[in-house]
């Protein structure tokens, strides 16, 4: 995709062998990010991140569904990124696909892998979206999409869904008469249940007047270590993922635990590099949540004065 | 269909009774058998043979206790004609489901995620650039779907490549662990892996000493990453020499 002269290259790695790359920074400084919440009306959240030269909206909605069968107490999350042809001819037609799939993908296996079983959330408690078990629970769809590619999409996509933190879920009642009757009985007969459901009696009451903040700041942010030559580069461009032999994304949320792990490009690392690579990360993964956090306070300071 | 030698590539004894020490000091273990009866440092028997299919350039079977794969090599061929020039060789992969694989009837539609996963795991063994121009395709097949699939279609092909004479740098070997709580379960079977609480993947070239692919999901601390590692990483160092004395048998049998 980048084109690059053998002295542009030589110059690359000279460089990040010098731990001075060719923007200035050091090997594990991040571009500067800057935050903007509350971009789509129609969300319940959202966010744009821009971290140099590369920009990614993330968008949340919810909406009403049924919980899966197997698990009837858990709300679904579904991950989708979009990268768009506006980002780059690389991505028109089928060409965006194969990234959006291997971004989804990441970014499911960083922030949903968890707490008993694989669709459980590390960062999203799954069981707070039910409202009614094995009835009705809260979809959120997690989108995202890609307006501009400068490199390191995966760490700039988990930060802007991260930063959505204001996701309003209406509250709201269930009335359903046959329900009332058997918790005064106090015999749970769940036979009883599933036939009364057969037909959906639930009555939802939708109220606009009170809301339900749910919190994502429990979500990790992501952490990609770019190996290029022999070191290893953090928030790399597109310029520098072009020269990448592999990168390790790992997810690491507040109290410092790794959430997740993916490793990307085909070349062999060493095991002792791997576990070297894990610590460097959660080490700049502080650095990030700081930023991230202090980022939202101003962005909620601006939106308090606008107001 | 096993009838071969079942071997078994359970990381060392020594690794494993450090552990049962580590496991005496802490008391609020929760002791629980495996359904299958091992104990959790235990992987299931292996069977592999080569050679699974007479079409095919290269062919590997494998029978992981109820998992049974069946990978199939083709090529190097040309590549497609849309394809770009490439001065080194391509990798394609494709990972399916039988319809009768789960307990449940599945679609056996293509695994999209395994495919690029299986990909990513066999491009740093195999030596591209012998052959350029060309394509190498890897099918796989999920016959029966037990638990720990995505490592045992990586291990299979590896042996399939090997099978098929493509130049690779090592055979890889791969192993997943499951966390429950505080214990770490090595290789685990499909109804482990749906209540687990993390899992971790890793895929090794033992003799480089290098990991091609690595997974971890759920919560994990650095130490317990480090524990889990060094188990896998013994898991797939045993698991790779089993590997080696299936092609060895083989040849034996050609010589024979």
């Amino acid at each position: 995709m980048v084109g690059l002269s053998a002295g542009e290259k030589q110059f690359m790695h000279g460089g990040i062998a010098q731990d001075l790359r060719s923007d200035g920074r050091q090997r594990l400084q991040f571009r500067p990010i800057s935050i903007q919440t509350g971009v789509i009306p129609q969300a319940n959240g959202s966010a744009r991140v821009t971290l140099g030269a590369t920009v990614v909206i993330a968008s949340i909605k919810a909406e009403l569904g049924k919980p899966a069968p197997l698990r009837p107490d858990k709300g679904k999350v579904v991950i989708f990124i979009d990268c768009s042809p506006t980002a780059g001819t690389m991505f028109e037609g089928r060409g965006g696909e194969e990234l959006s799939s291997e971004l989804s993908v990441g970014l499911q296996r960083c922030l949903l892998g968890g707490k008993s079983g694989a669709e459980a959330g590390a960062g999203i408690d799954l069981s707070s979206l039910v409202l009614a078990e094995g009835k009705i629970c809260w979809d959120l769809y997690i989108d995202g999409l890609v307006i501009s590619s400068d490199g390191n999409l995966l760490d700039a996509l988990a930060a802007a869904i991260k930063v959505c933190r204001f996701i309003f879920l209406v509250r709201f009642e269930i009335s359903s008469p046959w329900q009332v009757a058997l918790s005064n009985t106090g015999i749970p007969k769940v036979s009883v249940i599933v036939e009364a459901s057969a037909e959906d009696q639930l009555e939802v009451n939708v109220s606009d007047e009170e809301f339900l903040q749910f919190d994502t700041s429990g979500v990790p942010v992501i952490v990609t270590l770019t190996k290029v030559g022999r070191h290893y580069i953090a928030d790399a461009t597109s310029e520098e993922e072009s020269q990448m032999s592999s990168a390790v994304s790992v997810s690491v949320n507040r109290h410092g635990r790794v959430c997740g792990l993916t490793k990307r490009g085909g070349a062999g690392l060493d095991p002792s590099v791997m576990l070297d690579m894990i610590s460097v990360a959660k080490h700049a993964s502080e650095n990030l949540i700081a930023v991230l956090d202090s980022e939202i306070a101003a962005a909620e300071a601006a939106e308090d004065d606008g107001s | 269909m096993a009838s071969g030698p079942l071997e078994t590539y359970s990381p060392s004894q020594t690794l494993e009774r450090r552990h049962q020490q580590q496991k005496r000091k802490s008391f609020n273990e929760i002791d629980w058998a495996r359904s299958d009866g091992r104990n959790f440092h235990q992987c299931r028997p292996a069977y592999l043979r080569t050679g699974a299919t007479s079409s095919a350039s290269g062919s590997a079977y494998a029978e992981f206790g109820s998992t049974k794969v069946i990978v199939s090599v083709f090529g190097p061929r040309e590549s497609k004609k849309a394809m770009m020039y490439s001065d080194v060789g391509r990798l394609n992969c494709n990972v399916s489901y039988t319809t009768f694989s789960t307990s449940t009837r599945g679609q056996g539609s293509d695994n999209k995620d395994f495919s690029s996963m299986l990909q990513k795991a066999l491009e740093g063994a195999i030596i591209l650039e012998t052959f350029p121009k060309t394509t190498v395709d890897i099918f796989a097949l999920v016959l029966e779907s037990a638990g720990g699939d995505l490592p045992i279609i990586i291990s299979c092909a590896s042996l399939a490549l090997a099978d098929a004479g493509i130049m690779m740098y090592d055979l890889v070997s791969a192993v997943s662990l499951s966390c429950f709580g505080k214990n770490l379960v090595i290789d685990p079977t499909s109804e482990e892996e749906a209540c687990q609480d993390g899992s971790l993947m890793i895929a090794y070239m033992p003799i480089r000493n290098e990991v091609t692919q690595f997974t971890l999901t759920g919560e994990w601390s650095t130490a317990k990453i480090n524990e889990a590692m060094e188990l896998c990483l013994d898991a797939c160092s045993k698991l790779s020499n089993i590997l080696r004395s299936c092609l060895k048998e083989n040849v034996l049998d050609f010589t024979d």
